[in-house]
């Protein structure tokens, strides 16, 4: 058996392939998706770690999970990857902190062309350093987290010229949502209009502790502590912006007092008590509240000391006169609100944000957005679509079953066309066989979390190579590299099955074919004469047509090696498809199929050469 | 056969230079050199699935009126029909499905894909350099294989022939270069310089003691044989209509596949046979 070394070899990595695509460790449990920063499990748990109990209960599915620990404090005990671990949940609005999917039957990462799903590429409006795009990309999966996106992933992209794109997929997730939550800015700022009411050309802009003379200088100028400002213009007291705004038809100054930003934002509630929905009229309106910080709370107190109350007819309520908060999310109004009158000159903590939408769906979707923004904070910087691709999901099934049947028909004339050059079963079945194991192989290699299954396979090859090597069997560096190099790409590399890696496994399963035609062609080929030294002929006539597969391949490789710098996804899994699949059939393939057509010659010479014109000869005229 | 090779040259030399009129003339037309997809220019498309045929008129037609600009064609697909809409990526995609089933059809299975033009115009550039960058090393590949000037040089004028000639027949056909047809365009360089390789190393290093004209026909049958498998094996994934991204390549490797016969066995052939009747061998 050890004679047709290279033959095993095959064998073995096209096993480890079928194991990596199809074997799990594990089949019941949840899939880890995510782990916030703030999870008492981040550290020990990991992303694609299975979670198969929770407090000793089974969990099977995503729902489960979700039923199990939502909202869970106190001490959870979680069964991660068959080891038991202890941790203690405080926070109940976070929870354990861990997003789960459910497991996937295959290890096989598909892509949304094939799966179904939207695509998405954002680019930074102003320059982006790398650490700014990972900013950017945690604080957009800390949005698709606390927003419930599900099967959501973000890839910073480099271009060329170095400019930096964030790719968003995720199956289930629409334009409208990435417009309107993630790719938001989210820089808050709540503005309080604060009026000066003037009388002869002169008014006081009360601070609380500190009061400043507003004069009137025309021509839609004031002055304020020594400055002279015009319509829109801004100035900083006490530590507060104001922007003047407006001159009211009664020569009042009316000023935009800025109390929050986004940072000043600690805290935002999600819980009942905080925040909800009440039907309107004919809208409903949802409210939530945030915590603000003391010197947000001080910066309230400020602009709105010294404004009188007024009392509203309707209601029966007293409300600070002309002043009122208006909440903006990038410079958008989303909340404007009255300010209550026992509220004026105190630091408040804790203010509302409104809105109402026409259905009650639209107004808890507004308010899940609008939390989920000033929870995860701004972004380091804006950003602006670029490119949208949304797949329908129907693709899936027939997408496969078709390319399955064209593979099978395309294999059925591969064996035709090669049947009938050759006339002989023996060179085109295996060519077929092969080639089918190079498939196999490619995706044994680009299928996740195997390093379980190639770590073996790998040593086990040197234990094979090194045992043909002793007994002195035919040397092949070749195949010895093979045998090295691709169990360690099995090992280091997993990439996504979209439609750009199905058509390089077409590509080179084309030239893979090719190949084989040639080593079936050169050892076939052979002269009467050559026939008493046969084996050393065929030796010497596969080596020379492994001049010509190394000459394709390395050309094929030369030719694709640009292409795996273009910057975006689609080209380069072409690419990094055909190089490994390239290799895969150089290193491995070829030489176990060479080995496979030198045994069917030999196995035919000894009652063939009692014929003086065996049949071969035939091949060559 | 008192028939001098040379004049093969002649059929390669006047499609090639007709591929490079047709490429010329289409820049003199719109100022580029063939017509790119909105993946390499920027643009949306929504595609419309259907199991019966939509009327592709009545809808161009009801869109032209609020959206423009708007272009409105049919393929087939293993799924039935497809409906493609052409328009700016500026537009709301969403608006313009919403219309479509406003005039009674069903759209609820279709796909969007939209590319700014700043980054169809990032991809075309980079696509630039990366077929030009694939080329020169291609050639410096072919050129350390066999380190000598003219056979390496046969192969690589060969491949160059094979892609000029496909993106002309493409721009006869009205076929637009996408990022699919980027890669396969550069597989085709493979599948070129395979056969060349193949047939250059079988002239140049095969025994002494066969003639040219033995050494050309065992090339020709292997050399066949492995253009029609690959054709063979292509059909049926551009017959089954799978997808338009591998219905693009498969329809660009077959243009190119189909003109590599002519260019390995035409161009590189003539070339080869001067080279060795110059030197001897035949």
């Amino acid at each position: 058996m050890l004679k047709y070394w290279r033959i095993l070899l095959l064998v073995i990595m096209v096993s480890a392939s079928l194991l990596a695509i199809g074997l799990k460790p594990q089949y019941t449990g949840v899939q880890v998706a995510y782990v916030y920063s703030d999870s008492p499990a981040k550290g020990t748990v990991q992303q694609g770690m299975i979670i198969s109990e929770v407090n000793g209960k089974l969990v099977q599915n995503s729902e489960e999970w979700d039923a199990l620990v939502k909202n869970y404090t106190g001490d959870i005990k979680l069964k991660v990857n068959k080891n038991e671990y202890k941790f203690h949940v405080n926070n109940s609005e976070l929870g354990v902190g861990i997003e789960v999917n459910d497991i996937d039957r295959f290890n096989l990462d598909f892509g949304l062309d094939i799966k179904g799903g939207t695509r998405i590429i954002l680019r930074p409006k102003e320059n982006a350093s790398a650490q700014m795009l990972d900013q950017v990309i945690g604080t957009l999966q800390t949005r698709a987290n606390i927003y419930g996106l599900r099967e959501i992933r973000f890839l910073p992209i480099r271009g060329i010229g170095g400019d930096y794109y964030v790719q968003i997929e995720a199956s289930g997730v629409g334009r409208e949502i990435v417009d309107t939550l993630l790719s938001k800015q989210g820089n808050f700022e709540a503005k309080i209009t604060k009026p000066v009411y003037m009388s002869g050309g002169k008014g006081t802009l009360d601070l609380g502790d500190n009061k400043y003379t507003i004069e009137y200088a025309g021509n839609e100028t004031i002055t304020v502590a020594n400055q002279t400002l015009k319509l829109n213009g801004t100035f900083v007291l006490d530590d507060v912006t104001f922007e003047f705004v407006n001159i009211t038809s009664s020569g009042d100054i009316i000023l935009f007092g800025s109390a929050y930003r986004g940072d000043d934002i600690e805290l935002v509630y999600t819980d009942a008590q905080h925040s909800g929905i009440m039907p309107g009229k004919n809208y409903f309106e949802f409210y939530f509240g945030i915590l603000v910080s003391e010197k947000g709370a001080s910066r309230f107190a400020k602009i709105t000391s010294g404004i009188p109350s007024q009392l509203d007819l309707n209601s029966g309520d007293y409300y600070l006169k002309d002043c009122r908060i208006l909440l903006f999310l990038d410079n958008q109004l989303v909340s404007d609100l009255r300010i209550s009158s026992n509220l004026g000159g105190k630091a408040y903590t804790t203010p509302q944000i409104t809105g109402s939408r026409e259905t009650r769906e639209t107004a808890l979707e507004e308010k899940l957005k609008l939390q989920t923004i000033l929870r995860s904070g701004a972004l380091p910087v804006s950003l602006e679509t670029v490119s949208v691709g949304v797949v329908s999901p129907t693709l899936g099934g027939g997408f496969m079953n078709s390319i399955a049947l064209a593979m099978g028909l395309a294999a059925l004339v591969v064996m035709g066309v090669i049947f009938a050059r050759y006339r002989k079963l023996s060179v085109s079945l295996p060519i077929a066989a092969v080639g089918f194991s190079e498939v196999v192989i490619i995706l044994g290699i680009a299928a996740n979390s195997d390093a379980f299954i190639w770590g073996p396979v790998l040593i086990l090859n040197i234990i094979l190579i090194a045992l043909a090597w002793w007994k002195k069997y035919e040397i092949d560096p070749t195949a010895w590299i093979g045998a090295v190099l691709i169990p360690m790409f099995g090992l280091l590399l997993t990439w996504t099955i979209d439609l750009p890696v199905i058509s390089g496994i077409i590509a080179t399963l084309g030239v893979g074919v090719d190949s084989m035609i040639v080593i079936a062609d050169e050892t076939l080929s052979r002269k009467a004469g050559e026939e008493r030294k046969m084996v050393y002929t065929i030796r010497d006539k596969i080596k020379r047509a492994f001049f010509i597969i190394f000459g394709s391949a390395s050309t094929i490789i030369a030719a694709m090696v640009p292409l795996m710098a273009i910057g975006i996804g689609f080209v380069r899994g072409f690419a990094i498809t055909t190089i490994i699949g390239v290799l895969v059939g150089v290193l491995v393939t070829r030489p176990a199929y060479a080995e496979i057509v030198e045994v069917g010659t030999n196995r035919e010479k000894p009652h063939k050469e009692k014929h003086k014109d065996g049949p071969k000869e035939n091949t060559d005229k | 056969m008192k028939f001098d090779h040379k004049y093969l040259l002649i059929i390669p030399v006047v499609i090639f230079l007709v591929s490079v009129a047709i490429l010329v003339n289409q820049y003199a037309q719109t100022g580029e050199l063939f017509k790119r997809s909105i993946e390499l220019k920027g643009g949306m498309v929504i595609t419309i699935n259907t199991q019966e045929r939509l009327d592709t008129a009545a809808i161009e037609a009801a869109l032209k009126n609020k959206f423009q600009p708007i272009n409105v064609r049919e393929i087939r697909s293993f799924r039935g029909y497809g409906t493609v809409i052409e328009t700016s990526s500026d537009l709301k995609s969403d608006d313009i499905i919403a219309e479509i089933k406003a005039l009674g059809f069903d759209t609820s299975d279709n796909s969007v894909d939209s590319i700014g033009p700043s980054l169809g115009a990032s991809f075309w550039s980079q696509t630039q350099i990366a077929i030009i960058a694939a080329f020169v090393l291609m050639g410096i590949v072919v050129f350390i294989l066999f380190r000598t000037f003219v056979p390496s040089t046969a192969v690589i004028i060969s491949a160059v022939c094979d892609i000029f000639m496909t993106l002309a027949f493409m721009q006869l056909f009205g076929i637009e270069l996408s990022l699919a047809g980027l890669a396969a365009i550069l597989m085709l360089i493979g599948y070129s310089v395979d056969t060349d390789i193949m047939l250059t190393s079988r002239l140049l290093k095969e025994s002494e003691d066969k003639t040219l004209n033995d050494k050309l026909r065992h090339a020709v049958k292997t050399g066949l044989t492995m253009t029609f498998t690959s054709i063979g094996a292509l059909i049926p994934l551009l017959l089954l209509n799978i997808s338009p991204v591998i219905t693009q390549i498969a329809t660009v490797l077959l243009i190119g596949l189909a003109f590599d016969i002519m260019n390995t066995w035409l161009t590189n052939y003539a070339i080869l046979k001067w080279y060795c009747e110059k030197r001897g061998m035949a």
